[in-house]
């Protein structure tokens, strides 16, 4: 099988404009209609994915939102922010539900499947997973010696992948909160995102090397790296993107965003528009659609599109 | 897919008590998943618990008095229950509400023993009475009915006239449904055709007494039997022919491959339950004073490998997990208790490149293990092996895959039940519904 590296053509589609400070989160609903976006102004707006309208503003964080995440069932968004709580927040009934617990800025928040649980992670290094239902803390695993960058759980909701600025990736047994597995780099750079593969046969990490890398947990052996972008600072987000192609998708320093094709490792794109680190991406789960989110300077969301 | 990362050879059976859920329910079972369980009480209420979150989810709120079975559908989203109100009522899960909404209520005249659905279609439940009579109710629309299944017996046999009429006192769908077998007071076990509702087989089990229960192993091929003899029976199945229109049937006696009993304290047993794939037996013991599940080694000659002790409170039913190592045993004081296989932490897996060793070993040192390479090389080999291609999409999910176990020549049998298929589908949702007490914006 060959992977002609195809060259891409996203275009910039729509600018989104209306947070007044960095934008450090977007996500695309799981059925694609919607997206979502979180910032340091301490509001979630949530936007048409088509045309761009602004459909509702959430507010009720004292502090700065890190992350945002959509239940599978398009209802709710939970959020992380720093002021120590993490919401899930109704978006039928504009009803909110505030989970204490971490004792520090909590960073990142991610459901699971089936959306009866939520982990969380944040700067007091634990990971929490919690009980949608009722809103209790199920576990406290004592994962990282530094703050929690990101985690997530696999497609079946068994296992749990964390990374953290100590420069480790754990993986951890959902049900029983054991840890399964560390992957480390030689050089034990900071992580600043780590997610499954859809099938969740690998994790994608990006370190503050500049350097994205996909592991093959169960052998612990990094079987593919991307590089091209700047990442030296701060904790951006990489995404596979599977609709027509399979390419890697992340943010950068230099306020471009980098496309790789999966296999090649090649660059196929990079966009060019923002004035300030991109922070953010997120691909939608079925069109070839990028949305991207950047830093004071510029403050837009945009929505890159290649139909 | 943790699986993969624990150790394989943990899975056997469980050992202990995970988890204790405080719910006054007498019998739980879990779904197909393995992900719920359904619980029914004594004072006619059932409760669905989320096992991941350990928490009721759903509130079934219906019957008037005690619940006396409960069942799932195969993809989990309708629910059965069966109680002493003469009620069977099939809940549907995918409700958006709590307490979930009704599907179907039946009502029978007579206090209702135990209630199923068919393996392949919801819409076909079979349902024991008190009274001792069996009846397969279709919902379809093309088959509504209610049927009694009659047994066969020759009126020749009871010239004397002192023969009771025998009572039926279990009625359970084999795992293809193809067959319904009935356990009377009489010890025999009737094979019913599930499509033609007639009689295929009369097995006679001397020495067995009143039926008071079955399982089968999953192929179907095999199964365990309850008696008031405080005597559990394997027994191999024979292949049933189609039911042919005169309505004959065979009568056979059939031999139990294993008995499993306790020689010494002479315990009944509430309920029994394989594991997944074939080779145990848990046994739920009837004692009065204790909580003990007994589990024999079927593969090793039917041994009795194990006896777990899960306290004081005395056991009512126990249910086998679909695919873990796993069991819900229910205690008499209303107590859930969920029985796992305890993995040892690891702590070598908090070390990233690190390896747990049982003992220590010599290490052997490769020949070019220390030999300092041009990095140029290192890089240009490191490069070479990222060429391989990798596959992030398709993974091999085998738990997904309901499987149906099948027979030959019971074609016309699947097509019938598969006929106006049921709304359990694959891949519906549960809705989370969050508990009130919300914190006001």
């Amino acid at each position: 099988m060959s992977h002609s590296t195809a060259t891409l053509n996203y275009k910039p589609q729509l600018i989104l404009s209306g947070h007044k400070k960095s934008i450090s989160s977007v996500k695309f609903s799981p059925d694609g209609n919607l997206l979502a976006s979180a910032a340091a102004d301490k509001l979630i707006k949530i936007w048409d994915a088509m045309t761009g309208d602004i459909v509702q503003t959430l507010s009720g964080h004292s502090e700065g939102i890190s992350d945002i995440a959509w239940s599978a069932h398009n209802d709710c968004i939970a959020s992380a922010s720093d002021d120590k709580t993490v919401r899930i927040w109704s978006l039928d009934d504009t009803s909110v539900r505030i989970l204490r617990g971490h004792t520090n800025f909590v960073f990142c928040v991610n459901y699971n499947p089936r959306s009866n649980l939520l982990v969380s992670g944040g700067f007091d290094e634990t990971v929490r997973v919690w009980d949608v239902a009722r809103g209790k803390s199920l576990k406290v695993l004592p994962a990282h010696s530094d703050p929690v960058t990101a985690v997530s759980f696999s497609h079946d909701g068994t296992l749990i992948v964390s990374c953290a600025m100590d420069g480790l990736i754990r993986i951890w047994d959902a049900d029983s909160g054991q840890c399964l597995k560390t992957l480390v780099d030689d050089d034990n750079p900071m992580c600043s995102h780590v997610s499954f593969s859809p099938n969740s046969r690998y994790v994608l990490a990006s370190t503050q090397d500049s350097t994205i890398r996909l592991w093959n947990y169960q052998t612990s052996r990094c079987v593919k790296t991307y590089t091209g972008h700047t990442n030296r600072t701060y904790s951006l987000v990489a995404a596979f993107s599977t609709a027509g192609g399979q390419y890697i998708v992340s943010g950068s320093e230099d306020a471009k965003i980098y496309i790789w094709d999966l296999q090649s490792r090649r660059i196929a794109q990079i966009l060019e528009g923002h004035k300030d680190v991109v922070l953010a991406i997120d691909t939608h789960p079925t069109r070839k659609l990028i949305a991207s989110a950047s830093m004071e300077k510029d403050l837009t969301i945009r929505l890159w599109s290649e139909e | 897919m943790n699986t993969s990362l624990l150790n394989p050879f943990n899975i056997t059976y469980p050992t202990a008590v995970q988890a204790s859920l405080p719910s006054q329910c007498a019998l739980a079972r879990f779904d197909r998943s393995g992900r719920f369980v359904a619980a029914g009480r004594s004072d006619g209420s059932a409760a669905i618990w989320d096992l991941e979150t350990r928490a009721a989810v759903r509130w079934l709120e219906g019957h008037v008095k005690g619940i006396t079975s409960v069942d799932w559908s195969r993809n989990s989203r309708f629910v059965l229950t069966s109680s002493k109100d003469w009620n069977v009522i099939m809940w549907d899960m995918a409700s958006d509400i709590d307490p979930p909404q009704r599907k179907t209520t039946i009502r029978f005249d007579a206090s209702v023993s135990s209630a199923s659905f068919h393996p392949r279609n919801s819409q076909i439940i079979l349902a024991l009475l008190q009274s001792g009579d069996a009846y397969l109710v279709d919902l379809r629309k093309r088959y509504r009915g209610r049927v009694e299944l009659e047994d066969l017996q020759d009126d020749s046999d009871e010239e004397s006239g002192t023969s009771p009429r025998s009572a039926m006192t279990v009625a359970q769908f084999d795992p293809t449904g193809r067959h319904i077998f009935v356990g009377t007071s009489t010890g025999s076990i009737l094979v019913f055709n599930t499509r033609t509702k007639t009689m295929v087989a009369r097995h006679k089990i001397p020495g067995a007494g009143i039926m008071k229960g079955f399982d089968f192993a999953k192929s179907g091929r095999r199964l365990v039997t309850n008696s008031s003899d405080r005597t559990l029976r394997q027994f191999t199945l024979p292949i049933y022919p189609s039911p042919n229109a005169d309505g004959e049937y065979t009568e056979q006696e059939l031999e139990p491959t294993h008995k499993f009993s306790d020689p010494i304290n002479r315990i009944a047993w509430h309920a029994m339950s394989f594991s997944p794939d074939g080779e145990w037996l848990a046994g739920g013991a009837a004692d009065p004073a204790s909580h003990k599940i007994y589990i024999w080694d079927i593969a090793n000659d039917g041994q009795l490998a194990s006896t777990l002790d899960g306290g004081r409170e005395p056991l009512i039913h126990v249910h086998w997990h679909p695919s873990k190592p796993s069991i819900v045993s229910t205690t008499n004081h209303g107590n859930i208790l969920i029985w796992h296989c305890p993995s040892p932490e690891r702590w070598g897996a908090f070390a990233g490149g690190f390896e747990e060793v049982d003992e220590n070993v010599e290490y052997g040192e490769r020949e070019d293990e220390f030999d300092i390479e041009d990095e140029n090389v290192l890089a240009e080999r490191k490069m070479k092996q990222e060429e391989e291609e990798v596959d992030i999409l398709t993974g091999n999910d085998a738990e997904e895959v309901v499987e149906h176990p099948r027979v030959n020549g019971d074609e016309e049998d699947i097509a019938w039940a598969d006929d106006e298929a049921d709304e359990d589908v694959r891949g519906w949702k549960m809705k989370i519904v969050m508990e009130d007490e919300l914190d006001m914006i």
